[in-house]
């Protein structure tokens, strides 16, 4: 979970897997799916308590930024 | 809403003070807040370590190694706020993360491109992007969602 000075350099790096491409996002993206309550509420007080229900949104927001890409779906197969 | 559970006064003691000294606290630490012994301190820990959140241990220890967006062990996300640079953020997805915990105050994070070893530098102000150096920086995870839980360290 790494940040690089392009997609370039990402798509140079040693880790990068060409079959996980779908796992490239736009900066601006990354900061949106890190800007739903789960991420922004942490200093709530209730944060345990809330964090079951907070996973929706932060799921909707991943497919939203994402496309629907299944690399994002939280699933297990 | 209801009164906070153990659960949350514990995490909240944690990341209040790594907020605050940019370390994690011991399990007397906790114990001592919340006014029992060091074994109990030590028991909140454990139980909030296995409440399923991205917070991890050092294998069998009692040592806390990372608490999202946090790190207690250096990374190469270096977070610095009014110049002080005393923070490490667990991942670069989560170092976006870390300006809701410092209302109203820039956060500059800083690492090296895993590629050529160059500055990425991001500034967030409340969740917003005020300045990325170099322009078109991007974000990368070669795991799918789906297997982060089974091994999130290495995701």
């Amino acid at each position: 979970m790494n940040l690089f000075r392009s997609e370039e350099h990402a798509r140079r790096w040693s880790g990068y897997r060409a079959e996980a491409a779908a796992g490239l996002l736009l900066l601006a993206d990354a900061m949106d799916v890190m800007s739903v309550p789960r991420f922004r509420e942490r200093l709530s007080g209730h944060y345990v308590s809330s964090a079951p229900a907070s996973r929706p949104a932060f799921v909707e927001r991943l497919k939203a930024v994402s496309r629907g890409d299944p690399f994002w779906d939280p699933t297990p197969r | 809403m209801p009164d906070p559970t153990q659960l949350d006064l514990t995490y909240d003691f944690i990341l209040r003070t790594f907020v605050k000294h940019g370390q994690a606290p011991h399990f007397t630490d906790i114990g001592r807040a919340f006014g029992v012994s060091p074994d109990e301190g030590r028991r909140l820990l454990h139980d909030l370590m296995a409440a399923g959140l991205p917070n991890w241990l050092f294998p069998s220890t009692d040592l806390i190694v990372s608490f999202a967006p946090f790190n207690n062990v250096p990374t190469h996300y270096r977070i610095s706020i009014d110049g002080q640079q005393k923070w490490f953020a667990q991942c670069g997805l989560e170092s976006l993360a870390m300006s809701w915990l410092f209302p109203d105050k820039p956060i500059l994070v800083e690492a090296p491109c895993l590629d050529c070893g160059e500055p990425v530098r991001v500034t967030v102000r409340n969740g917003v992007i005020e300045r990325e150096d170099p322009r078109g920086i991007r974000f990368y995870v070669d795991v799918p969602l789906r297997e982060w839980g089974a091994n999130l360290p290495f995701a």
